[in-house]
């Protein structure tokens, strides 16, 4: 009536095979280990963009998991050409230069545009505003240098173990990074 | 321009080490402690924690596909995390049981919360269901080996809860399960969990197991109904009544003929499958996508993410075909694996239903049982040797 | 009794805040499922940059149409120059590419960098940019010299050769450098000077060109003003055209026109990126027709392609021959295009052109 271990024969087969089945799982298991720890990074991984393979297809601002994406655009600044008509900020065409919605590109007015000198402006991103929806990257590959890019900012990401925008993006440009060099940055280059 | 960094990078360390103290205490809580309250304290820590604080990313729920991923995919490396959070749970399941599902893993913890009215749910429903974890486990690893999608995480019905916020689908999946689960003890840890299903195996053959007392069986019935996830295991000879054993060995017989017949049948059907799988892949999809418009004139004006994609393939046409060649000859492999796995599970789960086990008392399976300790509060033993209720004086009178 | 009345207290109060646990959690998960299923699938982007409109081009501005079409032979085409000896001088990759007017390959010259522009003075040598310092052979494709590089930031785009100087359109510093023949750096023109009433060269992506007119006037693309600037060999500016904008007269986008060419009669040819296309307009800068439409160049510019980080890659470059043909590359797919008029449909006025004044 009391504990199964002492009695009977079957209850001691059944013990005994357990522990064989037991050693045995441990042994695969720890093979299988041994080869995944053999092959691990001591480092992570996160999820960044490449924004050499970004097509602005629209999915970051649609598709992350957070109400507000991870995904944001930022700018090289060394890549930009200051330009007092821009088209990542303007319309391709617009009325006026001038901060009038309708003269702009970005949805949620996230980008700031002050001036340099003549006729030279500079291009900030609010990352509070932006929702990454690549509407200024377009507009700025279209015409100018592509000095506005996406990439995943980290402070926000949460590091899904699989990404849903990279499910959905449309030019596969999304993939694991080492965790020590979490950004693939744009950067001029003659 | 600012680049944060990751948070990920120290916290793959702390989620670790919060995971070993969590399992830890949990088998304090089961073993020693013996205490229900306990463990929906750990519960309601381990929800707070692995659920709404780390959002429920990594969890070991996941960490099969990362594993696997790892194992076929050069190209990845599972993180640290993925391999503690996979191995710790299971080499204590198989010395202690599943110590990790009683209240470590925020997925269990909430099903077990919100737990109102247990229902019983009918045995040849039960046993019915208690297969599909092992075909989604199957199914998660055929995925991820293949490096087409993490489908457990994709159709995770609790972390769109944990997050606040997810595609309404999953969201409210999430919802439902949840409804569910105030009648139905944790139906997504029974009928759906695949890491449920790789720690009942582990269950099965392991060393130590929750027990309804440490002390003597008296027989009393009192805990036959008090588990609600359909755990508690009566009395049985092991040994059918004479008149029933001819046709038990027949049946029995059976089992063990048709298994192998189910493997080779699901082995076959899996490469028939094996098309239509693939196609989930990106790749096939978009190699299928590029044959299927061959031709037409490239789309024009403002693109969609599809039209995007089809002039991506268009441009590379050749690596889009090699890439999509691949991967289809990966699943013809992963497919037939994965439907002979099918025809094992169903097979094992039918020889496991014409055994008999040999059980001197009331007890929890060791694989169903995930722990929770509530049969302990039902043992009257138990609770005179808590002092909850004082001993009887004189020994009992009637007999069982 | 007193423990069994506790017992139920406590067992009502746990299934109430259950209960309202649940429920909770049921109405955070409703409240937030503002994301809807719409898997990306064939939805639109509801956030693509429309640039069709731009794209249109009304037939009746169409004055030209392509006569031949042929490879460029060139990696990474970047500038081309026809030379008086009828033969077309294509610069990218790592070498010059010299083909005849029906695109056979007549000669390669490999260059130590990659080539940003050609130029061809008139007795034949050919000078070739890298993208700091200029290399100079002799028509046969010999080496004859290495110039000095004006610096680091250099960012040669463009070339023009004449019979006693060398012009340079430095597109980091800014500048047309005018070199003589030797290589020695006589002035700097379209440098920012208030005084001479110059406004500076803004040129926010390296495409700056140079062109040396049979009037002994320069033309420079003041691309970031979107105009055509004139000046002296000294360096004053004469006068100035163009204005921004997506309709057909103006120059769209950020930064155009990228290049540019003059036709014999001292006309010019305008191409632009962004939305691909190639212009007409007189010496003075009136807009008299379109060469080539965007339609012509659909690889070019189509939405979600990378911009590769140098910046020059993709647009459009257009040369004129000695007998007056124009030749419009696709830098993109390398292809280059010769136009010829269109016949004047039935009914309708072969376009008058103003003759050049003197």
């Amino acid at each position: 009536m009391s504990t199964g271990a002492s009695s009977g024969g079957p209850v001691n087969r059944r013990h005994f095979l357990r522990q064989g089945a037991r050693t045995a799982a441990l042994a695969g298991g720890g093979v299988l280990l041994g080869l995944l720890v053999g092959r691990t990074s001591a480092r992570g991984t996160v999820w960044q963009i490449d924004p050499q393979k970004c097509v602005r297809c629209g999915n970051c601002a649609t598709s992350c998991v957070l109400k507000q994406s991870a995904v944001k655009c930022v700018h090289a600044f060394s890549m930009c050409g200051y330009c007092q008509l821009c088209t990542g900020y303007f319309e391709p065409a617009p009325n006026d230069l001038n901060t009038g919605a309708e003269n702009c590109q970005c949805p949620t007015a996230a980008i700031r545009r002050t001036y340099v000198e003549d006729p030279y402006y500079e291009y900030t991103i609010d990352e509070r505003l932006c929702i990454g929806c690549a509407k200024c990257v377009e507009g700025c590959n279209q015409f100018g240098n592509g000095s506005l890019f996406l990439q995943i900012r980290h402070d926000r990401c949460l590091n899904c173990n699989e990404c849903a925008i990279a499910k959905v993006c449309a030019g596969d440009a999304f993939r694991r990074v080492p965790v020590n060099q979490p950004y693939l940055l744009k950067a001029i280059s003659h | 321009m600012t680049t944060p960094g990751p948070r990920a990078a120290y916290w793959e360390y702390v989620d670790s080490l919060v995971l070993a103290t969590a399992l830890g205490t949990a088998l304090w809580l089961i073993y020693t402690r013996r205490s229900r309250r306990g463990l929906i304290a750990l519960s309601i820590f381990s929800l707070i924690y692995f659920g709404f604080y780390r959002k429920g990313c990594i969890c070991s729920i996941g960490s099969v596909q990362n594993l696997a991923m790892a194992l076929f995919d050069n190209g990845y490396a599972a993180p640290v995390s993925a391999i503690a959070f996979f191995a710790l749970p299971v080499a204590v399941a198989l010395f202690s049981g599943r110590a990790f599902c009683s209240g470590v893993c925020p997925h269990g913890a909430l099903q077990d919360l919100i737990l109102v009215k247990p229902l019983k749910v009918p045995t040849w429903l039960e046993q019915g269901l208690s297969v599909l974890p092992f075909i989604y486990l199957g199914a998660g690893v055929l995925f991820a080996a293949t490096g087409t999608t993490f489908i457990i995480c994709q159709y995770d019905p609790f972390v769109p809860i944990f997050r606040m916020s997810g595609r309404t689908f999953m969201v409210l999946s999430g919802v439902a399960l949840l409804v569910l689960g105030m009648f139905v003890g944790r139906p997504y840890c029974r009928f759906l969990c695949p890491f449920g299903a790789i720690l009942k195996l582990a269950g099965t053959v392991s060393a130590r197991r929750v027990r309804v007392t440490p002390d003597l069986c008296t027989q009393c019935r009192l805990c036959e109904a008090s588990c609600p996830f359909g755990a508690m295991r009566t009395p049985e000879t092991g040994r059918p009544a004479p008149r029933d054993l001819p046709s038990e060995r027949r049946q029995l017989t059976l089992a063990l003929m048709v298994t192998p017949l189910l493997i080779f049948a699901g082995a076959w059907g899996g490469l028939k499958f094996s098309p239509t799988a693939a196609m989930l892949h990106p790749s096939v999809n978009l190699a299928h996508e590029f044959l299927a418009n061959q031709g037409k004139p490239a789309p024009t004006g403002a693109l969609s993410p599809a039209d995007l994609e089809l002039q991506r393939a268009r441009q590379n046409p050749r690596e889009t075909l090699v890439a999509s060649a691949k991967v289809q000859h990966r699943f013809d492999m992963g497919t037939t694996l994965f439907g002979a796995w099918i025809g094992l599970v169903i097979g094992a789960k039918w020889i496991s239903l014409r055994l008999r086990r040999t059980r001197t008392d009331y007890e929890p399976d060791r694989g169903d049982c995930v722990a929770c300790a509530r049969c302990f509060d039902y043992c009257p033993n138990e609770l005179v040797r808590r002092g909850v209720i004082s001993p009887v004086k004189e020994p009992a009178t009637t007999t069982l | 009794m007193r423990h069994d009345s506790m017992m139920k207290r406590r067992g009502f109060l746990k299934a109430a805040s259950r209960g309202v646990g649940t429920l909770a959690l049921g109405t955070v998960a409703l409240s937030s499922t503002s994301k809807g299923l719409a898997d990306s699938g064939k939805a639109p982007n509801p956030f693509a940059v429309e640039l069709d409109h731009l794209r249109k081009v009304d037939p009746k501005l169409v004055l030209y149409e392509t006569a031949n079409l042929f490879p460029g032979r060139q990696t990474e085409p970047r500038r081309f120059c026809a030379a008086a000896n009828g033969l077309l001088y294509v610069a990218g990759g790592k070498a010059v590419r010299i083909l005849d007017l029906s695109g056979s390959e007549v000669r390669s010259i490999p260059c130590p960098d990659s080539v940003r522009a050609v130029a061809v003075a008139p007795d034949g040598l050919i000078y070739a940019a890298m993208s700091d310092h200029v290399e100079v052979f002799d028509a046969e494709g010999k080496p004859v010299s290495t110039w000095t590089s004006p610096g680091e930031k250099a960012w040669f785009s463009g070339l023009a050769a004449g019979k006693d100087d060398v012009y340079a359109a430095d597109a980091g510093n800014r500048v047309v450098w005018r070199y003589d023949r030797k290589g020695q750096v006589r002035n700097r023109i379209g440098v920012k000077d208030a005084a001479r009433g110059v406004p500076g060269l803004v040129v926010p992506s390296p495409y700056l060109q140079v062109a040396l007119g049979r009037d002994g006037l320069l033309r420079v693309n003041n691309s970031g003003r979107h105009q055509i600037e004139v000046y002296t060999p000294e360096g004053d500016l004469e006068f100035h055209w163009g204005k921004a904008g997506g309709s057909i007269e103006g120059f769209c986008g950020c930064c155009n026109p990228i290049g540019f060419a003059l036709l014999p009669d001292g006309r010019h040819l305008t191409c632009e990126k962004g939305v691909p296309r190639v212009k007409i307009y007189s010496a003075q800068g009136e807009f008299e027709g379109v060469v080539a439409t965007p339609d012509l160049f659909p690889e070019n510019s189509r939405p979600g392609q990378p911009r590769r980080s140098d910046g020059m890659l993709g647009g459009l470059d257009a040369t004129v021959d000695a007998a007056g043909v124009i030749y419009v590359m696709d830098l993109v797919t390398g292809e280059i295009r010769s136009m010829k008029l269109k016949a004047p449909a039935p009914g309708t006025t072969a376009p008058q052109f103003k003759k050049e004044k003197a």
